[in-house]
């Protein structure tokens, strides 16, 4: 996982973090995937709730995945700032580098030019001196010869003092034409000397001769002279020393050579060093650096003998000296104008020249002496001398030549050079010293700066680089903590909804497990009621049991059914069914628990609503119950009306205030079209959708606007308070809602004005096109009725005159006791008396009122239908015998329908019947009631007709007593005729609620020859019975209904087609109390002409499936395993393959087979297989019903996908296994 | 007479001790009412039936037990019938020992499949004495000339 961020992480870093890598986009659509569902989710605060366990668990885990990730994406950071660093670094260096190396080179060059040039040009004056004294020295010499040749021999003084002025004045004359010389000294043989002298410090020029007086000026000691001469020249020792010799001095004028002083006696040698025969011992020139008293710089002196003509002996010695002043005059203006130091030394390391003002003569000794280089007193040229000779002692390289650069003396580096001249007698070396920084100084100075700016340039942009890094980086960390976080939550979320899909998925597969012994506690408690020897006590206590125990099956069917239709697992089924019914049963049922909550519940169904649709029927009657089943718990008074209307697809919707828009309808059919596309085409081609709107109005304390989404979702009340008054889980709504949905539907709140509740659905269910609808068979309008409704509950009939009016019918009505007599009295006194001003005072204000009176007066043979609720006579005192007996006097003349409550005593109901009142109904009043209601007085009257027309009142009164019982608990499956009024002169003889009461009556009036319900009801049988079908209606219709497993649905299904076929019907509806049937008298052999075959190998099991079956009646063929079944079976088909005829009529040997799944040699799977296979081509299917101990639904799936048909669990429930067995032949009879 | 209402009292008294403890359940209820004119000894013949059966494969379980390699196949089958058979004539007991007696076959738990043929063997062998002294019972009132009221 590191690794792999690792590489995203460089990835994204190498190319642009802004650049999507694919990664990143697969992530983003992640995110936006994700964030997309979160958006969507309706209740993300739910969903955080459930997260957050699992959040927690998460964040451990991402806090160490965190700490990982933190750590390589710190490395992978360092690295990436080294390589910056590494990156600026060369950079700089290459740079400086190259600024640095560069200008070194090229001035390095130059500075060597340079340092050459400025030794040379020293080097050159110092030849230059030279070459000029050698030549003012030969020329010298050349004249001398050429003067002393002449005057040659001189014989006498004046001679000798003519030669001395000829060569004073030649000499002068070369001594004038040279500044640059010191002195030029002739000295001759004799000892006399003649010389020039030229005082550089103050310019003067002196001529220094020795006296003449010591000389022969004479010829006559020209002898004498020569041989002292000769031999003082000879001996240069007796000229300085042992003679005395006397020197003048005489100061010359330097221009024109002019005695300007005195001649002033001076000591010989005492200025200037006259060069002597000594100096030229071998008769060449020598050359040589001296010193003198009067300067302080060295030099240069020069001497060449003069030889006579023959050449054999020295006449004469020529000195000339160059002061080499000049040099150092050169060198000092040389480096005042490029800085350095320099210096030239002779080859033994003395002092010619330097630069510095430096004396070159050291002051210490007498006579004085060439200072060495290394005493100069300069401290440069001192210490450069002094390093040469450290560096190179006396090996010095053979042209003397040295360049060094970078020597340091004292503080600062220089270049030091040396040359050497190498002249005959005198070799030379100069050396020049000039500090480093005047010529690299700039460069060196530049390069520093440079290699600052550089340096702190870098530095900058290593740091911002750095932070650029540490920023860029941060995000794309953060980035990959967001990605990481992600995951993590995408998995979490995943692994949220997986358990959550387990729960649903658990439940949904527990609920066959969980309603079984539910259903077996109820079938149980059922028994036990039924059972005679129970006393009063017992009885009522099971009572409350089974109550309780409905109400606990009750909330497990509704949590089941939930899970179910949460996990989507429930399948709609396509039934017909009479939709109207349905909702009269459920009002019915339910205006029994209202009366005591002085509730009314009123159903208003338009007239243009389709009479039978198709659709599930159970999960419609489901929704609705839970509807009004909540509306009721809400509502302590006033009413709750269901209102059914017909909205037809294709026109608009019916209610203009309807806020749903068509669109969204539109799109709610087609999504639910396309599912069930191919359940619609098989079921019928004609179909066509209608839109069935329903509202169910209460008068309750309604709900909050801002609950009005919210209470459909799970678990949510509006008011949490009421779970405490009211009870419930908050699970209705959310089922109805999702049954509705599924149903193509939709399901609101709607405003309403007053208090109380408005839920408005709308259903998608088709209605089949054959089914044309059914009218009322009496036409109301014909028989001139006059209806007055006496009732209690205002709306309930608010809504039924409403429709009779609409119907034609004229109506009146009461609401009270008093109300009743006044319009009685207005009605029939009137009519008889035509007074009506009593009524008129009493009732000024009604109008009209009054002109129905009239009305009705006008009508032709008025029958006067009229609707007594019992609860307006006075039952708690016996006032109501009074009553009774009042209204008894109209009884001739109107018909009178009593409208009894479910709690009604047998007493009145006695009474009643006593004093005629056959039409009874209970509660509450709605349409059909009516029309039926309408539809027995005309039957009646019809008969009392035929009878005073027929025969004389043969009959007595009381066997005409009828007791129209509309029966409220029909819309169970498993009822059969009900209270059709049409059938009521047929002949239908079987009573089919199979109860005890209906027994005791069907005994008591065994010759009935229409009695439909006639009952003498006692009172306590009677609540039970309305008690025991109203649970009826609620726990098979549940169970049966909503079971997954298909043969009870199936079951279901079979006997709703049955419903049709009346003549089976009586058979099924016993069924239905097969426990109690050792009490039943009638359909006991219900499985009568059946014939069974059982294969079961266990024998207990056989046997007692055998016995079951038998007492119900049927014909049983056990067999021991498959293989036998098959072979019976066999034997049947081959049997039939001969006898065609019988094929064709379809006779089998036998009905069905019960098939136990796990037997030896072939089990039930294979037998079923084999026989499937064998029924190929004969167009016959025989029912197998798989029984197994297995009671998983992967068993059951097991078995129909083999073929079986139906499915019953071991040990075998006889109830079921006898509904199985039926609603499976029955299907192959018909 | 009044030897006769002891008697049935007796009876009535074991029958419900009987469910009391657990040994019985709906069942036999069932198997009681379907006994009738037509079949007087259903009952009867049913339980013994049951024995038979039981005998057979209590008989077959020791022994598939008793071998070395233990075909647990077989022996879930053998339970599987005992099961049926047992819950068909409501010896609650039984049936439940043989679910776990299942349950062990599939983890192929020896151990425990030893220990709970122990049992059924056990519980089998006092739902049988239950039953027999019922029947004895039931016997002994029809002897006396009276009815055994269900």
């Amino acid at each position: 996982m590191a690794d792999n961020k690792d590489e995203i992480y460089s990835e994204s870093s190498e190319c642009s973090p802004s650049s999507t890598s694919p990664m990143g986009s697969k992530y983003r659509y992640l995110f936006h995937r994700l964030c997309g569902s979160w958006n969507t989710s309706s209740n993300p605060e739910a969903r955080r709730i459930f997260h957050r366990d699992v959040e927690k668990e998460e964040f451990q885990y991402a806090s160490s995945h965190c700490l990982t990730s933190y750590y390589s994406v710190f490395v992978v950071r360092l690295a990436i700032m080294i390589m910056l660093a590494i990156l600026i670094g060369l950079l700089t260096i290459l740079t400086w580098h190259f600024t640095k190396i560069y200008t070194t080179k090229s001035l390095k060059s130059l500075a060597y030019g340079l340092r050459y040039e400025l030794l040379q040009r020293p080097i050159l004056r110092m030849w230059n001196i030279l070459n000029s004294t050698s030549e003012i020295t030969t020329a010298q010499v050349k004249l001398s010869q050429y003067v002393i040749r002449r005057y040659s021999n001189p014989a006498t003084q004046a001679e000798q003092v003519e030669l001395y002025e000829a060569m004073r004045a030649i000499t002068w004359s070369l001594f004038a034409s040279r500044k640059a010389l010191n002195s030029i000294t002739i000295n001759y043989k004799n000892g006399f000397v003649q010389a020039f002298h030229r005082d550089l410090k103050d310019n003067n020029t002196f001529y220094i001769y020795s006296d003449l007086a010591n000389y022969s000026m004479g010829a006559s000691n020209s002898n004498e002279i020569n041989s002292f001469s000769k031999h003082q020249a000879w001996d240069d020792k007796s000229l300085h020393g042992n003679y005395s010799a006397i020197w003048y001095r005489e100061p010359l004028d330097p221009v024109s050579g002019e005695k300007i002083g005195k001649a002033m006696k001076i000591a010989p040698e005492d200025l200037i060093n006259i060069a002597g025969l000594s100096q030229v011992p071998d008769g060449v020139a020598s050359w040589h650096v001296a010193v003198s008293k009067f300067t302080d710089s060295p030099l240069l002196s020069a001497a060449l003998p003069v030889w006579d003509s023959s050449n054999k002996t020295i006449m004469a010695v020529v000195g000339v000296t160059t002061a080499l002043y000049s040099v150092g005059q050169l060198m000092r203006e040389l480096v005042e104008l490029h800085s350095g130091h320099m210096y030239l030394t002779s080859q033994e390391g003395y002092l010619l020249a330097t630069s510095t003002s430096a004396p070159l003569l050291a002051n210490s000794t007498k006579p004085l002496q060439l200072k060495m280089a290394v005493d100069c007193e300069d401290d440069v040229i001192r210490q450069g001398a002094e390093w040469l000779q450290r560096t190179y002692r006396n090996n010095f390289p053979p042209s003397h030549e040295v360049h060094v650069e970078n020597v340091k003396l004292g503080h600062q580096r220089y270049y030091i050079d040396s040359f050497f001249l190498n002249l005959k007698r005198l070799p030379l070396v100069g050396v020049i010293i000039i500090p480093r920084k005047y010529i690299m100084g700039q460069v060196d100075e530049r390069a520093f700066k440079t290699l600052v700016i550089l340096i702190s340039a870098s530095l900058c942009i290593l740091v911002i680089g750095c932070v650029c890094i540490l920023i860029l980086t941060n995000g794309v960390s953060k980035e990959m903590n967001l990605r990481a976080e992600l995951i993590n939550q995408l998995e979490a979320r995943r692994k949220a909804e997986a358990s959550s899909n387990y729960k649903s998925q658990f439940l949904a597969n527990m609920s066959h497990e969980l309603r079984t012994p539910m259903a077996a506690v109820i079938g149980l408690l059922d028994i036990l009621i039924s059972d005679d020897c129970l006393t009063n006590e017992q009885y009522s206590t099971v009572t409350q049991i089974r109550k309780c125990s409905t109400a606990l099956l009750r909330l497990l069917n509704n949590i089941l059914d939930l899970s179910k239709v949460e996990s989507g697992k429930l399948v709609l089924e396509d039934a017909e069914f009479d939709l109207g019914r349905e909702l009269e049963g459920l009002v019915d049922m339910f205006s029994v628990q209202c009366i005591n909550h002085n509730v009314e519940t009123v159903l208003d169904l338009s007239d243009d609503m389709p009479k039978i649709v198709r659709g599930d029927s159970a999960r419609v009657v489901q929704v609705f119950a839970n509807l009004i089943n909540n509306s009721i718990k809400f509502t302590p008074s006033g009413h709750i009306i269901l209102r059914g209307w017909c909205g037809n697809q294709n026109s608009s919707v019916g209610s203009p205030n309807f806020p749903l828009d068509q669109k969204k309808l539109q799109s709610l059919q087609k999504c639910r079209e396309k599912p069930i596309a191919s359940q619609a085409k098989r079921a019928s081609i004609n179909d066509n959708k209608v839109i069935l709107w329903f509202e169910v109005d209460d008068t309750g304390c309604g709900i909050d606007p801002s609950k009005w989404d919210s209470v459909f979702e799970s678990f949510e009340q509006a008011d949490p308070s009421t779970t405490r008054l009211h009870g419930g889980t908050g699970l209705g709504l959310c089922i109805v809602r999702n049954l509705v949905n599924k149903m193509g539907g939709d399901i609101k709140v709607v405003k309403k004005e007053g208090p109380g509740t408005l839920m408005r659905l709308c259903l998608l269910l088709s209605a089949p096109m054959d089914v044309t609808e059914q009218q009322c068979a009496v036409d109301l309008t014909e028989n001139g009725f006059v209806v007055l409704l006496a009732l209690h509950g205002n709306m309930g009939r608010l809504i039924t005159s409403k429709w009779l009016q609409k119907n034609g019918v004229c109506t009146m009505e009461a609401a009270d006791w008093n109300g009743l007599t006044q319009i009685l009295g207005e009605l029939f006194h009137a009519r008889s008396s035509a007074h009506n001003t009593d009524f008129d005072a009493h009732y000024p204000a009604k109008e009209e009122f009054k002109s129905k009176l009239l009305n009705i007066r006008d009508m032709r043979n008025p029958v006067f239908v009229i609707v007594v609720d019992i609860g307006l006579l006075d039952l708690s005192t016996d006032i109501w015998k009074e009553q009774l007996n009042f209204l008894h006097r109209y009884f001739g003349r109107a018909k009178f329908v009593w409208m009894l409550n479910h709690d009604t005593s047998n007493n009145i109901k006695m009474e009643l019947r006593r004093n005629g009142h056959v039409l009874m109904v209970n509660k509450p009043l709605y349409k059909a009631k009516m029309i039926h209601i309408l539809e027995a007085v005309i039957k009646e009257r019809n008969l009392e007709l035929q009878r005073k027309t027929l025969t004389a009142p043969r009959m007595k009164e009381g066997d005409l007593h009828e007791f129209l019982e509309i029966d409220s608990t029909q819309f169970d499956a498993t009822s059969s005729d009900d209270s059709d009024i049409s059938e009521i002169g047929g002949s239908n003889p079987v009573s089919t609620n199979g109860d005890k009461p209906v027994e005791k009556i069907a005994k008591s009036h065994p010759s009935s020859p229409y009695h439909m319900n006639n009952a003498l009801v006692n009172e306590n049988e009677y609540l039970e019975e309305h008690n025991m079908g109203k649970e009826e209606s609620s726990s098979p219709s549940a169970s049966y209904g909503t079971g997954d497993n298909q043969p009870k649905s199936q079951s279901t299904n079979e006997s709703s087609v049955s419903t049709e076929d009346q003549d089976e019907d009586s058979g099924c509806g016993e069924t239905q109390r097969v426990t109690s049937s050792s009490k039943t008298v009638h359909g006991k052999k219900s499985l009568e002409g059946l014939k069974i075959l059982l294969a079961e190998d266990t024998p207990v099991l056989q046997r007692v499936a055998t016995i079951m079956l038998e007492k119900m009646g049927a014909a049983v063929v056990a067999v021991g395993d498959g293989q036998q079944a098959v072979e019976a079976l066999g034997c049947m088909f081959t049997a039939e393959d001969c006898r065609g005829e019988s094929l064709q009529k379809g006779i089998t040997p036998y009905d069905l087979i019960l098939m136990d799944c796990q037997m030896p040699k072939m089990d039930g799977y294979e037998a079923t297989k084999a026989i499937r296979k064998s029924e190929v081509g004969t167009g016959l299917h025989i029912p197998i019903v798989a029984l197994t101990a297995h009671a998983m639904s992967c068993d059951e799936a097991k078995c129909l996908e083999v073929g079986m048909d139906a499915y019953l669990t071991k040990p075998i429930d006889f109830k079921m296994m006898v509904s199985t067995i039926l609603s499976l032949t029955q299907t192959s009879l018909t | 007479m009044d030897g006769i209402v002891q008697l049935q009292r007796q009876l009535v008294d074991y029958n419900a001790s009987l469910f009391h403890e657990g040994f019985l359940d709906d069942q036999f209820n069932q198997l009681q009412q379907l006994q009738d004119e037509s079949n007087p000894d259903f009952v009867v013949e049913v339980v013994t039936l049951f024995f038979e059966d039981a005998d057979r494969l209590l008989n077959e379980l020791t022994k598939a037990l008793g071998q070395p390699s233990i075909d647990f196949k077989r022996l879930d089958a053998h339970v599987h019938q005992l099961k049926g058979s047992s819950s068909s004539i409501g010896a609650q007991r039984v049936h439940r020992v043989c679910i776990s007696f299942r349950n062990s076959c599939e983890e192929q738990n020896v151990e425990g499949c030893l220990k709970n043929l122990q049992q059924v063997k056990h519980e089998y062998s006092l739902v049988k004495s239950k039953l027999e002294t019922l029947f004895r019972m039931e016997q002994q009132v029809l002897a006396a000339g009276g009815s055994v009221s269900r």
